[in-house]
């Protein structure tokens, strides 16, 4: 186990800068999860902390050491490939033991480790088997205990779960993180998916354009996003982000909702975003919209809405008896909204 | 005839597909044209010289002349250039397919400045026909007193084997996946050993057919020995041919059935290493 920091790192290819001032700070222990939309950086910056990029400028440090310069075998760190990279050749016990037989330890200690592994994984009866002869699932699993049976400072997963289906998704979710809580193992992991982000890690990292937008627990990015990029990045749907702009006391979002202006909302040209969830039928001051699609999850509904130019997604437990082309009363949940500045996209306040 | 109506259908189609009439049609055409010679020389060699003379040259030989293998034996000096040619092919092929692998390797996966370079004097090799260079590679093993010597000619077959290898594997190596090579990076192996024990074990199916390519070339390379080994102690089969065409004698039977003996090893590696072709090694190594 073991803290790594990330001071001001940066990375360019060529003369084509991907990078620059990236700090992130993962205590001992921690699942850090690293999110954001493709060619963020996200991949790159996991890379560079395995050792398979170079660092342009900034320091990575593992465990209070620089390890900048030190090959990836030297940083005692392991990582889980998106596309497994299983050796084809070889075993399923070959494969989890080919670190610890280059490491040059004993067959018999190579052969304990390798059984403690897979009975963690439920691997034991595929360990005569070949990558080819497994499943999707088995090969991730074999992968992840490649990793385990080297007893490492920091585990690195570059999008374990995407090439898996849905459901497997779910349950090889639910394994990793009860491998996290039995191992203990500082874990940095990649995913584009927010959903895996959200529901694993102890500490989200939100990287856009190579820079990181915000650091925080899952629920402070949900409840508390720093800008629009996050607001709109993190939920699933997103989050409703309607023009506002203050009128008196009052704030007036897309000229119909009308609510109490925080103190904090000076500008002229704001933002009010919303979450799906917390837009409420009927309620006071509601406002009518026409409903456009509706979408029953068994769970919740989603409906999309049309205001005036204004589509909007609500999300609701109940099981409104509206159908497409209807005309519907919403309202804004109170103090559950957020208000960003429409140049800079940095929260102002909650509303 | 139903195995060939079926042969002309599509899995779970009732017609018979006029595509693969065509391919099947073409594809015995192929296998007649290339059957056809090494059944004239395999007749042939059991043939005596007035049963050549005589018969048609697809008849089947009446009677039999296997004589004809035991004179082409003694005649060809065979159990001199046999091992000459044993010799240089199982040094020559085997050390060029392995310095060719792991320079491709290198090229393909080794960071270093001047890659590109290296790897266009690769392909550049390539385009030279050796034949162009007989005469300076003569001054050149000459000159290093390797004439009628075993490095002579190895030397020189590798020197124009390796570019072409090297430019193969260069493709093989790099269509696999990277991170087969980062994850043994992380695993703590170094170059070599990711070379050794993960490259070469993927690319059985490349480095098979480049050995039995390479090993049929070299055995049946005529023009590099002729010029290099002028001792007929130090010749190889190819060159020990030579004895059965003269200018006042011919003898079609012993001719035939040298060439058998000189093809056949060629034809048992190619046999031996076929079933490594096998396309697919890599299943399982990635998501497809």
């Amino acid at each position: 186990m073991a803290s790594v920091t990330i001071s001001n790192v940066g990375k360019s290819f060529g003369a084509a800068r991907v990078m620059q001032g990236v700090d992130v700070s993962i205590d001992d222990g921690e699942f850090v999860i690293l999110v954001g939309p493709s060619g963020c950086g996200k991949s790159t910056l996991l890379r560079m902390v395995a050792g398979l990029e170079t660092v342009t400028s900034g320091d990575i440090e593992i465990d209070g050491r620089r390890v900048n310069d030190l090959e990836p075998k030297d940083r005692d760190i392991a990582m889980v490939f998106q596309n497994y990279a299983l050796y084809p050749q070889m075993t399923v016990a070959q494969n989890m033991g080919f670190a610890l037989e280059i490491a040059g330890r004993p067959k018999a200690e190579i052969a304990a480790e390798v059984r403690k592994a897979a009975d963690i994984l439920s691997l034991t009866p595929l360990l005569a088997r070949k990558p080819a002869q497994l499943s999707g699932g088995q090969r991730q699993r074999v992968a992840m205990g490649r990793a385990i049976v080297r007893h490492p400072k920091v585990f690195l997963f570059d999008e374990p779960l995407s090439n898996l289906d849905a459901k497997l998704r779910v349950q090889m979710r639910a394994e990793i993180k009860a491998l996290h809580r039995r191992l203990g193992t500082t874990i940095i992991y990649v995913t584009h998916d927010q959903i895996e982000a959200m529901t694993m890690a102890d500490k989200i990292v939100v990287l856009n354009g190579g820079r990181v937008e915000q650091i925080g627990a899952p629920l402070d990015l949900y409840d508390r996003p720093a800008n629009l990029f996050v607001a709109g990045f993190i939920g699933s749907p997103a989050m409703n982000v309607l023009p506002a702009a203050p009128a008196g006391d009052a704030l007036l979002v897309i000229d119909r909702f009308r609510l109490r202006r925080p103190d904090a909302a000076t500008g002229t040209t704001l933002r009010y975003g919303i979450r799906p969830e917390d837009m409420l039928i009927g309620g006071e001051a509601a406002v009518e919209g026409i409903v456009e699609v509706i979408e029953p999850t068994g769970a919740e509904t989603h409906l999309t809405l049309r205001i005036d130019e204004h589509v909007l997604t609500m999300v609701t437990k109940e099981r409104p008896a509206v159908a497409a082309g209807d005309r519907l009363a919403v309202s804004l949940a109170p103090g559950r909204g957020h208000l960003f500045d429409a140049e800079s996209g940095i929260r102002l306040a909650g509303c | 005839m139903s195995l060939f109506s079926q042969a002309f259908r599509p899995v779970g189609s009732t017609r018979a597909d006029p595509v693969l009439v065509a391919l099947w049609v073409a594809l015995i055409l192929v296998a007649v044209i290339w059957i056809a010679p090494f059944v004239f020389i395999v007749f042939t060699s059991l043939k005596t010289n007035t049963a050549v003379m005589g018969e048609t040259a697809f008849a089947l030989p009446t009677d039999p002349a296997f004589s004809n293998y035991a004179k082409a034996w003694a005649r060809g000096n065979f159990s001199v250039t046999a091992f000459n040619g044993v010799l240089i092919t199982f040094v020559k092929v085997p050390l060029g397919v392995f310095l060719s692998a792991m320079a491709a390797y290198a090229l393909a996966r080794v960071p270093m400045r001047g890659r590109r370079v290296l790897f266009l004097l690769c392909v550049f090799g390539t385009m030279i026909p050796f034949q162009v260079m007989l005469a300076p590679i003569f001054k050149q093993v000459n000159a290093f007193g390797l004439i009628n010597s075993y490095p002579g000619i190895v030397l020189p077959y590798l020197a124009f084997g390796v570019p072409y290898q090297v430019f193969i594997l260069y493709g093989f190596f790099s269509a696999v996946p990277k991170e087969l090579s980062e994850a043994a990076r992380i695993d703590g192996a170094s170059h070599f050993t990711i070379f050794r024990r993960i490259f070469l074990p993927v690319s059985l199916p490349a480095l098979s057919a480049l050995f039995v390519l390479d090993f049929v070339a070299t055995w049946n390379e005529f023009a590099m020995a002729l010029v290099i080994l002028q001792d007929p102690q130090k010749w190889t089969l190819p060159l020990g041919l030579m004895a059965f065409q003269s200018q006042f004698q011919r003898d079609y039977g012993q001719l035939n059935a040298a060439i058998v003996m000189t093809v056949l090893p060629a034809a048992i590696v190619y046999l031996m290493f076929q079933r490594y072709f096998v396309a697919g090694l890599t299943t399982g190594a990635v998501k497809e």
